[in-house]
């Protein structure tokens, strides 16, 4: 495989769900090490995108390429490669923080070994040893956020495909990931996360694309698509703004 | 308030009603069968109108008792039932128990059930007629307070077991009360009714009867046959009698209400701390012969070995620990315990029937996991991400329920041959459960990954109805108990012959049911494992 090959390629991605197209012929290629931001407001199709790029949604049409492998029709070669989180699902939260990574791992074929020890590593790293004795329905949404991606974490995989992973979550912990991310994408690995928030994306990404209507409207490294301005102008601009402007007098307190 | 709660249930009802068209199908067939039923009750009561009053006084109260015992538990053996206002939806809405309650009332008063029971009850109080018009009156009262009687015990009972289950320090106490009152019950109950049902009938049918009409459920009729006598006193406090039933029923509700309202399941705030189980078992596993155990089993089945640990592992914690599957399990064992511990005492029964009682019970564990996938929810996104793991998942989840199925079957077979005295057509019963519990069970791995449908979510009442299952539960739950019966003809067959001719088919029963099951069992869950692969980008949206 050629070594600048795409970490991961979409080409023609559809998917309609009854009237509605969500994701309407979608095109990307995220090179091999970088920070890739999907940027869109909501319902623009960045879930949807990323769950047909990760094997929970079937596609209508289109193919997904992990590093050349087509991951719906070779999963077992492509699915190993991935690290998911996804955004709105629920988790297994009869198990504790420390069960839930270990049956991540065990799932993936690891030995028990290697699990307890890389599971010990996740927890510290993303300050979640108290809590890896508690089940994960005690968890807050950010705790689950991080459980989720110690999850996605455990198997060490080569692309990692992240959806809002920064929300709830706190700032220290956020920070931690954020190294994480950024230690990872140094050594060789690729990451593709979704956000809504532009200057978490400005800060963290070296890549963006912003994704409307189902489409990618602009995309490539974060000079290109800021063209000179910020980037939540240039998002406003090629999104557009909200119709109409409309002032909620009766909120006012005085 | 209460018009803005009827409002939303009304709301609630027509946007699914608009959703699923199967659910204006069911409504309508349901209206129609009621209906149906009604000029059988306005026989029932032209004919107790003629006998006399001493006659209609005990069948009233033998028929109120009946349907008050319905009531109570039909919400709890049917899951999906409920579809009344869930209150744990009103806790994010700040609401208080003072504003909320009254809505609450109305519209339990206002279910198809409800208003059918009223307009029986009211034409069985007109039985009463020929006796005066003051003596209908008070029937007609006595009517109303049976019907506020039994619609607020279905209510408190739902939210006492789901509470009960959901709970996890009442749990553990409830199981050991359930345990310790089936063993202490079920021995008195072989006693009373050793006799048979004709001398019970005979000799203390009509004591046990006038005792039911002292308590709150006989009471209204009570109130009548005391009016009918011209006894005005005992009439006045009988219906006092009723009315506090009534309002201490109300206030139960609202007491359990108030507490549903602040104590979201969600935010439990988890005390209990546990060890990493998942790890242990894998570990245990691996360390037990050198390499993994499950490695030539993996192999038949076609597997990971690995995953399919942790999966069963994960399953069984959920088995023994989640509400729904909790309620499962339940609603499985009533029928073979209230079968053998009070039916076959009272009635007797032919062998056939008592050796169908395990069968019975092994097809039902069953089919009861039709949907199971549907159990994780979009859990099984987890599932779904770590590579091709069908089969795995299907075989995990397989063997955590025979885990616990075994011996319920176990437990039942030894209960209908000890039971049933028959201890010859050990081989044969065997054989038969066995095998209708390995080709119900693989029946049931095709249909959850094929037909799967949205089941009760974690933390939702395991009793209530969901939204999006009716329509395409129907249609699975008809598929799949179709395809058990005829997959489980083969299996029942040497039972069959041994009852009829020969005991020694049994031993033909118990090499091919076993053999038939264990068969049925891993293809079944072979071609599942296959089918949920193939399936995965569907999974997570079908189970939503």
């Amino acid at each position: 495989m050629p070594v600048d090959a795409p970490a991961l390629s979409l080409v023609g991605l559809h998917k309609r769900f009854g009237r509605t197209i969500a994701v309407d012929g979608l095109d990307l290629d995220v090179p091999t090490g970088s920070l890739y931001g999907l940027v869109g407001p909501n319902g623009a199709g960045k879930t949807t995108t990323l769950s047909m790029a990760t094997g929970l949604l079937t596609p209508d049409a289109g193919t997904v390429l992990v590093h050349g492998t087509d991951l719906w029709k070779d999963p077992d070669h492509a699915k190993p490669m991935l690290g998911v989180l996804p955004d709105g699902l629920r988790t297994f939260d009869r198990l504790t923080g420390a069960e839930l990574i270990s049956y991540s791992g065990l799932l993936r074929g690891m030995n028990p070994a290697t699990v307890e020890a890389r599971r010990d590593d996740l927890l510290a790293a993303l300050d979640l040893e108290v809590y890896s004795r508690i089940l994960v329905t005690d968890f807050s949404a950010g705790m689950n956020k991080k459980i989720s991606l110690a999850c996605a974490l455990i198997h060490a995989p080569r692309v990692l495909m992240l959806d809002e992973p920064f929300e709830a979550v706190d700032p220290v912990s956020a920070g931690a990931i954020r190294r994480i991310l950024s230690s990872f994408v140094a050594s060789g690995g690729t990451v593709i996360m979704s956000s809504h928030v532009m200057a978490l994306v400005e800060r963290v990404c070296d890549h963006v694309a912003i994704i409307g209507g189902g489409r990618v409207l602009a995309y490539g490294t974060l000079d290109e698509v800021r063209a000179g301005t910020d980037l939540e102008d240039r998002f406003v601009t090629l999104v557009g703004d909200v119709g109409e402007h409309r002032d909620l007098t009766w909120l006012q307190q005085s | 308030m209460v018009a803005t709660i009827l409002r939303l249930r009304l709301t609630t009802t027509i946007h699914q009603l608009r959703r699923e068209w199967w659910r204006m199908l069911m409504l309508i067939g349901g209206a129609i069968w009621t209906l149906s039923l009604l000029p059988s009750v306005a026989i029932t009561a032209r004919a107790l109108a003629l006998r006399t009053t001493g006659v209609r006084t005990d069948a009233y109260t033998a028929i109120v008792t009946v349907l008050m015992i319905g009531w109570v538990v039909v919400p709890i053996l049917i899951a999906g039932l409920d579809d009344s206002l869930d209150p744990a939806r009103f806790a994010s809405l700040g609401i208080g128990i003072r504003r909320i309650m009254p809505g609450l009332t109305v519209s339990a008063f206002l279910t198809i059930p409800a208003l059918f029971f009223l307009t029986a009850l009211f034409v069985f109080s007109t039985s009463w007629l020929p006796d005066g018009g003051e003596v209908f009156a008070v029937a007609l009262a006595g009517a109303l307070l049976s019907l506020a009687t039994m619609i607020l015990s279905a209510r408190v009972s739902v939210m006492w077991i789901a509470r009960l289950l959901q709970s996890r320090r009442s749990r553990e106490i409830a199981f050991l009360v359930t345990l310790v009152g089936v063993f202490l019950l079920a021995p008195l109950a072989s006693i009373v009714l050793a006799d048979g049902l004709e001398t019970i009938l005979e000799y203390d049918a009509t004591p046990i009867l006038d005792s039911i009409r002292l308590t709150p459920i006989g009471a209204p009729i009570g109130a009548a046959s005391a009016a009918s006598a011209g006894q005005w006193s005992a009439v006045w406090w009988r219906l006092a009698l009723s009315t506090g039933w009534v309002l201490l029923l109300w206030l139960t509700w609202r007491v359990n209400v108030k507490h549903v309202l602040v104590h979201p399941i969600s935010r439990g705030g988890g005390t209990k701390a546990r060890e990493d189980s998942m790890l242990a078992v894998a570990l245990r596993v691996e360390n037990r012969s050198g390499r993994p155990i499950g490695r030539w089993v993996g192999r038949w089945v076609g597997c990971p070995p690995r995953a399919v640990v942790a999966i069963r592992a994960r399953a069984i914690r959920y088995w023994f620990t989640d509400a729904r599957y909790l309620a499962a399990i339940l609603s499985v064992t009533v029928f073979p315990v209230l079968f053998f511990f009070l039916v076959y005492p009272a009635f007797g029964s032919p062998v056939a029937v008592v050796m169908a009682v395990p069968l019975l019970l092994a097809g039902t564990i069953g089919w009861g996991r039709h949907n199971d996938v549907a159990y994780d929810s979009t859990a099984l996104w987890l599932d779904v991400v770590a590579g091709r793991l069908g089969r795995a998942v299907m075989w995990g989840r397989t063997t955590a329920t025979l885990v616990w199925a075994v011996p319920v079957v176990g437990a039942g077979i030894v209960a209908a041959l000890v039971i049933g005295g028959r201890t010859d057509l050990a081989p044969g019963v065997i054989g038969a459960s066995l095998g209708v519990l390995g080709t119900s069970l693989g029946v049931s791995a095709i249909t959850s990954v094929v037909l799967p449908y949205r089941a009760p979510v974690p933390g939702e009442n395991p009793f209530s109805a969901q939204v999006g299952s009716i329509g395409a539960g129907l249609f699975a739950q008809a598929i799949s108990s179709l395809a058990s019966w005829v997959v489980a003809v083969p299996v029942v067959l040497p039972l069959v012959a041994a009852l009829a001719w020969d005991a020694s088919w049994g031993w033909v029963g118990l090499v091919t049911g076993t053999a038939t099951g264990v068969v049925a069992l891993v293809l079944g869950v072979r071609w599942a494992g296959t089918l949920y692969d193939r399936r995965s980008g569907r999974l997570v949206a079908a189970v939503a």
